[in-house]
């Protein structure tokens, strides 16, 4: 049963007079659990259709339905309880918050999720997240003092931590080296197969398909 | 607000900076404020000292106090029909000391009243400032106006009238010296909905300050520079809140993504604007409050605890809506872009 469903989704950027058609009805089905790989060219669209599965921009035309409910029709308010609440996020940079530690970026993902947790199990949940990705030791550090990776994988553990239902993740090991783009991957699969997460991932690195269990190609706006 | 805090503690050096600015600006509108009112009591300490009421000038006076004679028969009816109203009359002079030298004061006289020293004729009671020029009680001054002399029957605190000190005389020597029996106004105490008298013009306190000339020129310059220090400062904050949140284009974004709700990141602005100002607006009061009791004693300052209360208030109000204009750009923030520009 797929618990997300993208059914012929257009989007059309205008930029003055010229409008362009990048998304020209894309299908795509998401099963429970699965991590499902988007790939294909540069400028094919995957990650256009990406963000607007993950409610950041609105498409042009189709549905977008989470569990049956078609997003496209819903306020700005309600699809930001979804973000919130239903949805992680990964993308190539890690985006952290330069003020707050490892440990408080992933309390105030708690916070913002408003998981029914009190202060104490919020920080015991934070600890064995923070465990799982291998970052327990630096849960007082700031982002400026940690590498590339291990941003990636305070990104994941903040992405996952208020056990959303979908994670969306746009070339999550694009800025890291081989032997560290596995380290996440294997994180990533290992998460979402023990939290039963759905997972839609674009990349571009071949290395990491084997870490899906589904791949799908887009090629000029469409699903090949 | 957690985050909010959080944010102050990791970049102090930012809001030290901010808080520097609102520390420095409230604290010159304090002292400017303190200059504003020292000199304001300076100017008219006479007026200001007296209880709230209305000060009745002939109609014909062009609201200017040294035009107005009130009729004699109209005064007195006044004077029977109203409780502790007074008639008084004030007139720039001069007095000179036993050495001839020449001292500049407000000659007042009045009506039998609790409001102003009663003075026996050929007998003087002068502002304290005086004594600092070694005027001593007993002295003897003369004006070349008047016959007699005056001998100074004791000291006043806090008497001054346009930027002078006043000399209380009896209303008999007043009348020979300026050779007038009329009086110039007549004060009705207490009266906040004024009767209307025929023939005469109602003032309140304030208004008939503002019937000295020296005294509204120079409150309305002084008060100009209060205002604009305090626009200025309100602009202040909202470029640097402007600034701040530009910096934080990337950051707002990226927690709008994961739901961060927009209201919570104005709560966030809101909260910091707020700290900044207190911790800053302590600080300003304190100090200021301290240049008052330290100023020199030939300056000028009067800086009422009330005064700064206010002006706080109003720093506060300025702050927030600067710190909320410059915050709507946070509104507009499209989580997308935020991610598409990489690593902030
Ligand atoms: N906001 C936008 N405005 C205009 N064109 C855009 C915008 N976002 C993406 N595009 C265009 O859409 C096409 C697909 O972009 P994208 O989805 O990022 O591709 P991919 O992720 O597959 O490389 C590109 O040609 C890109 O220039
Ligand atoms: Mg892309």
């Amino acid at each position: 049963m797929a618990i997300f469903t993208i059914d012929d989704v257009e989007k059309t950027f205008k930029s003055g007079d010229v409008s362009e058609k990048i998304l020209k009805g894309v299908d795509l089905e998401l099963n429970e659990g699965e991590i499902t790989a988007l790939v294909g060219p540069s400028g094919s669209g995957k990650s256009t259709i990406l963000t607007i599965a993950a409610g950041l921009q609105k498409a042009s035309g189709g549905q977008v339905l989470f569990e049956g409910h078609d997003m496209t029709q819903m306020s700005q308010e309600e699809i930001r309880k979804i973000r919130s609440s239903e949805f992680g996020f990964v993308f190539q940079s890690s985006h952290l918050v330069p003020f707050l530690t490892v440990e408080d970026q992933l309390l105030l993902m708690l916070d913002v999720a408003e998981t029914k947790l009190n202060k104490k199990q919020q920080k015991q949940e934070v600890a064995q997240v923070l465990e799982l990705v291998g970052m327990a030791h630096r849960k007082e550090a700031y982002p400026s003092s940690l590498s590339g990776g291990e941003k990636q994988r305070v990104a994941i553990a903040r992405a996952i931590i208020h056990k959303p239902k979908m994670l969306f993740a746009d070339e999550p090991t694009a800025s890291l080296d081989s032997k560290r783009s596995k380290e996440v991957m294997e994180i990533i699969r290992n998460l979402t197969k023990t939290l039963k997460i759905t997972t839609l991932m674009v990349t571009h690195d071949e290395e990491m398909l084997p870490y899906a269990d589904r791949i799908v190609t887009m090629k000029d706006g469409l699903i090949d | 607000m957690q985050m909010a805090w959080k944010e102050v503690k990791k970049s102090k050096m930012k809001f030290l900076i901010l808080g520097s600015i609102i520390f420095l600006v409230s604290f010159l509108t304090f002292i400017i404020s303190g200059l504003a009112n020292g000199l304001s009591e300076d100017n008219a300490a006479l007026i200001k000292n007296v209880p709230n009421g209305q000060f009745y000038l002939n109609e014909d006076a062009k609201q200017t106090y040294n035009l107005s004679k009130i009729d004699v028969d109209q005064q007195d009816k006044l004077l029977a029909d109203y409780k502790g109203a007074t008639a008084l009359s004030i007139q720039m002079g001069f007095v000179n000391d036993a050495d001839d030298k020449q001292h500049s004061v407000a000659f007042v006289t009045s009506t039998d009243s609790e409001l102003f020293p009663n003075v026996k004729d050929n007998e003087v009671v002068l502002d304290a400032s005086l004594k600092d020029d070694g005027i001593k009680v007993g002295d003897v001054l003369t004006n070349n106006q008047f016959s007699g002399a005056f001998k100074v029957a004791g000291f006043a605190e806090k008497q001054t009238y346009s930027h002078a000190p006043v000399a209380f005389i009896s209303m008999k020597n007043y009348q020979e010296i300026y050779r007038v029996m009329e009086m110039q106004t007549v004060f009705i105490p207490g009266s906040d909905s004024p009767d209307s008298v025929k023939g005469l013009e109602s003032f309140n306190n304030k208004e008939f300050l503002n019937t000295i000339p020296s005294y509204g020129a120079e409150q309305m310059s002084l008060n100009m520079i209060i205002w604009f220090l305090v626009v200025i400062s309100g602009m202040l904050f909202a470029i640097f809140f402007y600034m701040m949140n530009v910096q934080k284009i990337g950051l707002y974004g990226i927690l709008k993504a994961i739901g961060v709700k927009t209201s919570s990141l104005f709560s966030m602005m809101w909260y910091q604007m707020l700290l900044i100002t207190v911790v800053s607006l302590v600080l300003s009061v304190g100090l200021s409050q301290l240049f008052s009791l330290v100023a020199p004693a030939g300056m000028p300052f009067s800086l009422p605890i009330e005064t700064t209360l206010l002006l706080s208030v109003v720093f506060l109000v300025i702050g927030f809506i600067g710190a909320t204009i410059s915050g709507f750009q946070i509104k507009k923030v499209e989580p997308l872009q935020a991610i598409q520009q990489g690593e902030m």
